[in-house]
């Protein structure tokens, strides 16, 4: 799945640079809840679709992308319903997909490096102030953006093999071998990182 | 911080993260859509330690931040970041930082298994509920405003939820650190 990601194309918002779309993505993100016209927010909603399509990633590849997240809004759409606030849910439903399609698309059409030098640059100022190491702090924000699809879909992995295995689906079922998966991994990413010697450490705290 | 440091810390801001996009176990009885997230928010001081715990929070705040949809539900954007609930998501960095200090101390070579699992308990409950509750609803009655007898009841309601995520991050941190050797820091 992580390998679908960020990857190579030509469309016109693989051509746009990142910074661009990263701050594409804050003013809308922000924008939107503030916005409470449910017309408004739908066409919102169908554009981010609409814009996420236009990727190249395909209509099955997407859905399948964000099934889970979208049958999390699905349920609280229907619990404001539930309570008799149908206004609220025609707002939050479609300001939430719209979101989740906005960024989805965003991670899709920029490279791992691209984003990286993206952060790295945006985090230049706080470098200068003597905060942070801008080059690490960045890697650390790109490997989590990464990571999220990776570890839903590891999550639905252990699901589904202890649902076929007759297991009964205890939080700590899943958590326990999902945290230790992490971890595990967090270790390969480390060392994958150090066998490349990147970045250099400039002995200036995260 | 080394490498490995960075990597842990980046992959439990993934985790805490999924956490949230992941609908979670449907508890019996329950008509809201429950996810972990806030659970992984006290595992993440339980298991890393309090430096780098608050280290991963404050890389899921950033993207929040940035507009990425990272909270419960696909919640993300500035206005996250100002709005009636940001001492919540703030107070998860204090969160963090005080049940991995609880953890760093209680469970040790040096204690008693009860005493182990009662520190874990104890962190995530100090940690994720009396002190990101106290930020929480500090901000709901200073910064947004609320009476404080209403920001106070309207967040009580959450509690049970909670404590409930409280005794699962602990357990998950006993558990895992069973599988895998981790020291915090």
């Amino acid at each position: 799945m992580i390998d679908g990601l960020g990857s190579t194309g030509t469309t016109p918002l693989h051509r746009l640079p990142a910074g661009v779309k990263l701050a594409g993505l804050a003013v809308i993100a922000t924008v939107l809840f503030v916005v409470r016209e449910p017309m408004v927010l739908t066409a919102v909603a169908a554009a981010a679709i609409a814009v996420a399509l236009s990727t190249g990633r395909g209509v099955a590849a997407t859905a399948r992308d964000l099934a889970l997240p979208l049958g999390l809004v699905a349920a609280i759409g229907a619990v404001e319903w539930g309570l008799g606030d149908g206004e609220v849910a025609a707002c939050v439903v479609p300001r939430l997909v719209a979101l989740l399609f906005l960024a989805h698309a965003v991670t899709l059409t920029t490279s791992t490096a691209e984003l990286a030098e993206t952060f790295e640059a945006g985090l230049a100022p706080f470098e200068r102030l003597g905060l942070i190491d801008a080059g690490r702090a960045a890697l650390t924000l790109t490997l989590a953006i990464r990571f999220v699809p990776l570890i839903v879909e590891e999550a639905r992995e252990i699901r589904e093999a202890q649902a076929a295995r007759g297991l009964s689906i205890r939080p700590t079922a899943l958590i326990v071998p999902l945290v230790v998966r992490v971890l595990v991994r967090a270790e390969e990413v480390a060392d994958a990182i150090d066998a490349r010697g990147f970045p250099p450490n400039k002995n200036s705290n995260m | 911080m080394t490498t490995r440091d960075l990597g842990f810390v980046a992959l439990f801001a993934a985790l805490i993260v999924a956490l949230g996009l992941v609908p979670a176990v449907p508890l019996a009885g329950l008509p809201v859509p429950i996810t972990l997230q806030s659970a992984g928010v006290m595992l993440a001081g339980l298991l890393l330690g309090p430096k780098r715990g608050t280290a991963a929070v404050a890389v899921v705040i950033a993207l929040v931040g940035l507009g990425f949809p990272v909270l419960s539900g696909g919640r993300g954007g500035l206005a996250v970041w100002v709005g009636p609930t940001a001492g919540f998501l703030f107070g998860w960095l204090a969160a963090a930082f005080v049940a991995g200090t609880v953890a760093m101390r209680l469970d040790t070579e040096a204690h008693a298994p009860g005493v182990r699992l009662a520190g874990l308990i104890g962190g995530a409950i100090l940690g994720g509920i009396v002190v990101l509750y106290a930020f929480g609803i500090a901000w709901l009655t200073f910064g947004a405003g609320f009476a404080f007898p209403k920001a106070f009841v309207g967040s009580m309601t959450f509690l049970p939820g909670d404590i409930a995520k409280a005794l699962i991050a602990a357990f998950v941190t006993a558990q895992v650190r069973r599988a895998f050797r981790l020291e915090r820091k």
